[in-house]
C-alpha cells in the first residue's frame, strides 16, 4: 500500500473524527452549563443526584462507559443494538464531558465575587438577567484556560471510540498497520492529532485574546 | 418621609446584630451613621436596601409597607414584584465598588436603565454623560473599571446608581477602600450631592466629613441607636458616655 493510498483510506476516519468531535463539544458545552447549574440547585435531592452523576462520570473509566452505553442496552434489556454504534458514542462522550465542563463552569461561577450579584440586585437586574448578563461573560474570560485543556483532551479522547469498532482514525490506522506491517500509519495518525490540537490552541488563543479588553 | 425602619431586629446565627433599630430619613435629609466596626451599621444599611432579609420589625418606602412583621412575630415582604419596586426607591454605593469589569464606564451606567427600567439607548446616555460630566470624568466614558484610580471607580459607582433616579442613596463606607488622597475627591461629590438635596445616608469613619455635611449624625453600637442628633451636638457635646469613648479615639 502507497502512502497517498493510506492516507486517502484515513482521511475518512479524520472527518468521523472530527464529527465526532464538533458533536461532542457543541452537545457537551450547554449541558455542562445545565449540570452545573443543576449541581447548585436549592433543591438537596437535585444537588446530590447531580453530585452523584459527576461522580460516576469521572470516577469511572471512559471506555468503560463507552462499552457500557454500547452493550447495556442490549445486555439490561435484550434490545437490538443494530445502528446504536454511533449514537452510545455521542452519549458516551457527550455525558462525560458534561460533567467535566459542569464542574469547570461550578468553579468559574463560585469565583465570581458576591459583590457582583449584590450590585445587579440594589439596582434592580432579575436573577436571570444577572446571570446572563453580568455573571456569565465573566464566568466565559475566567474558564478559558482550563475549557482550552479539555478540548485539547477530547481530541484525543475521540480515539477511545475504536473500543466500539468506530471506524475513526484511530481505528484504521490501527488496522491498516496490522495488515500493512508498518508504523506509518501511526505516524499519519499522530500527525493529524497533533495538527488538530495546533488548531484547537490558536482557535481558544484567538477567544483569549478577544476576552483580554478587561481584567 | 423616604424611609422609615421601625423596631428593626436581625441576627446572624442566632448573633444579635440589630437589636429594635428605629430611624426614619426625610426628604433632602443627609444622614451620617457612625460607630465601632462590628456595630451593625452596614447591616443596617443591607436591610434598607433589601440585601439582608429582617428578622423583625418593618420598612416602609414613601409611607408604604415593604416589610412589616405578622401575628406570630415573623417578617413579612411584599411580593418579589412589588419589592422590585421597593427596590427602584433606592441606591446603594459599595465599598469595594462592585462595578462590572467587562463593562466600560457608559455600560455601566446605561445597562440598568435599558435593561431594568426600559429606557431608550440615547435617553440612558444622555442621563449617564450628564452624570459623568457631574463626576468629573467624562473623558473615560469609554474606559474600563480597571484603568481607572480607585476614587474614579467610586465616583463611576456613585453615578451608576444616581443613573436609576432614586428617591434615596446609601453609601456603606464608601471611601474606606481608597487611600487618603484620593477619599477627598469622592467626599467632594457628596458634599456636592448634598448641595443639591440629595437624600443621602452615609455609613462613614470619616468625622470631620460627617460633621460638615450632614444633618443629623446618628452613633451605633452594639447593634443598638446610642445616640442621634444635630452634627455639632453629637460631635462636640455627646451626652453618652458610649459615644464619648468613641469619638476620644478619633480626638488622638
Amino acid at each position: 500500500m502507497t502512502f497517498s493510498k493510506m492516507l486517502s483510506t484515513m482521511s475518512a476516519g479524520m472527518l468521523r473524527t472530527c464529527g465526532l468531535f464538533a458533536l461532542t463539544l457543541l452537545l457537551s458545552l450547554p449541558l455542562g452549563m445545565l449540570v452545573a447549574l443543576l449541581r447548585k440547585s436549592r433543591l438537596k435531592i437535585v444537588q446530590m443526584l447531580t453530585r452523584g452523576f459527576i461522580s460516576v462520570m469521572r470516577g469511572t473509566p471512559l471506555m468503560l462507559q463507552l462499552l457500557a452505553w454500547y452493550f447495556g442496552p442490549y445486555y439490561l434489556f435484550g434490545w437490538s443494538i443494530r445502528g446504536w454504534r454511533f449514537p452510545a458514542l455521542l452519549v458516551g462522550f457527550v455525558l462525560n464531558y458534561a460533567a467535566y465542563f459542569a464542574e469547570i463552569y461550578r468553579g468559574g461561577i463560585e469565583s465570581i465575587p458576591v459583590g457582583q450579584y449584590e450590585a445587579a440586585e440594589v439596582l434592580g437586574y432579575t436573577k436571570a438577567q444577572t446571570f446572563m448578563r453580568i455573571i456569565l461573560p465573566q464566568v466565559i474570560k475566567r474558564i478559558m484556560p482550563s475549557v482550552t485543556n479539555e478540548v485539547i483532551t477530547l481530541v484525543k479522547d475521540t480515539s477511545l471510540a475504536f473500543t466500539l469498532a468506530y471506524q475513526e482514525v484511530f481505528s484504521l490506522a490501527k488496522q491498516i498497520s496490522a495488515s500493512q506491517t508498518s508504523f506509518m500509519p501511526f505516524v499519519i495518525a499522530g500527525v493529524f492529532y497533533f495538527v488538530a490540537n495546533y488548531a484547537v490552541e490558536f482557535g481558544m488563543g484567538r477567544i483569549e485574546k478577544a476576552l483580554d479588553y478587561y481584567k | 418621609m423616604i424611609i422609615e425602619m421601625n423596631h428593626i431586629k436581625k441576627h446572624f446565627d442566632g448573633l444579635g446584630v440589630l437589636h429594635d433599630i428605629s430611624f426614619g430619613v426625610d426628604k433632602g435629609e443627609v444622614v451620617s451613621v457612625i460607630g465601632p466596626s462590628g456595630s451593625g451599621k452596614s447591616t443596617l444599611l443591607r436591610c434598607a436596601t433589601f440585601l439582608e432579609d429582617i428578622d423583625g420589625g418593618e420598612i416602609l418606602y414613601m409611607g408604604q409597607r415593604a416589610a412589616y412583621t405578622d401575628a406570630d412575630g415573623k417578617a413579612v415582604y411584599v411580593a418579589p414584584k412589588e419589592l422590585r419596586r421597593f427596590r427602584s426607591y433606592c441606591g446603594l454605593v459599595f465599598q469595594q465598588f462592585n462595578l462590572f469589569p467587562h463593562y466600560n464606564i457608559l455600560k455601566n451606567l446605561t445597562d440598568a436603565p435599558m435593561k431594568v427600567q426600559g429606557k431608550s439607548k440615547a435617553e440612558a446616555e444622555s442621563i449617564a454623560m450628564e452624570l459623568l460630566r457631574k463626576m468629573g470624568i467624562e473623558d473615560k466614558a469609554k474606559a474600563y473599571p480597571f484603568q481607572l484610580s480607585g476614587g474614579q471607580q467610586q465616583r463611576v459607582a456613585i453615578a451608576r446608581a444616581l443613573a436609576m433616579k432614586p428617591e434615596i442613596l446609601f453609601f456603606d463606607e464608601p471611601t474606606s477602600a481608597l487611600d487618603p488622597e484620593l477619599t477627598g475627591e469622592v467626599l467632594k461629590v457628596i458634599r456636592q450631592l448634598a448641595e443639591e438635596k440629595m437624600t443621602m445616608v452615609v455609613v462613614t469613619h470619616e468625622m470631620p466629613f460627617a460633621k460638615a455635611v450632614s444633618n443629623r449624625v446618628i452613633f451605633m453600637a452594639d447593634g443598638v441607636i446610642v445616640e442621634q442628633g444635630d452634627p455639632l451636638d453629637v460631635f462636640d457635646a455627646p451626652k453618652e458616655e458610649r459615644t464619648k469613648q468613641f469619638l476620644r479615639v478619633f480626638e488622638q
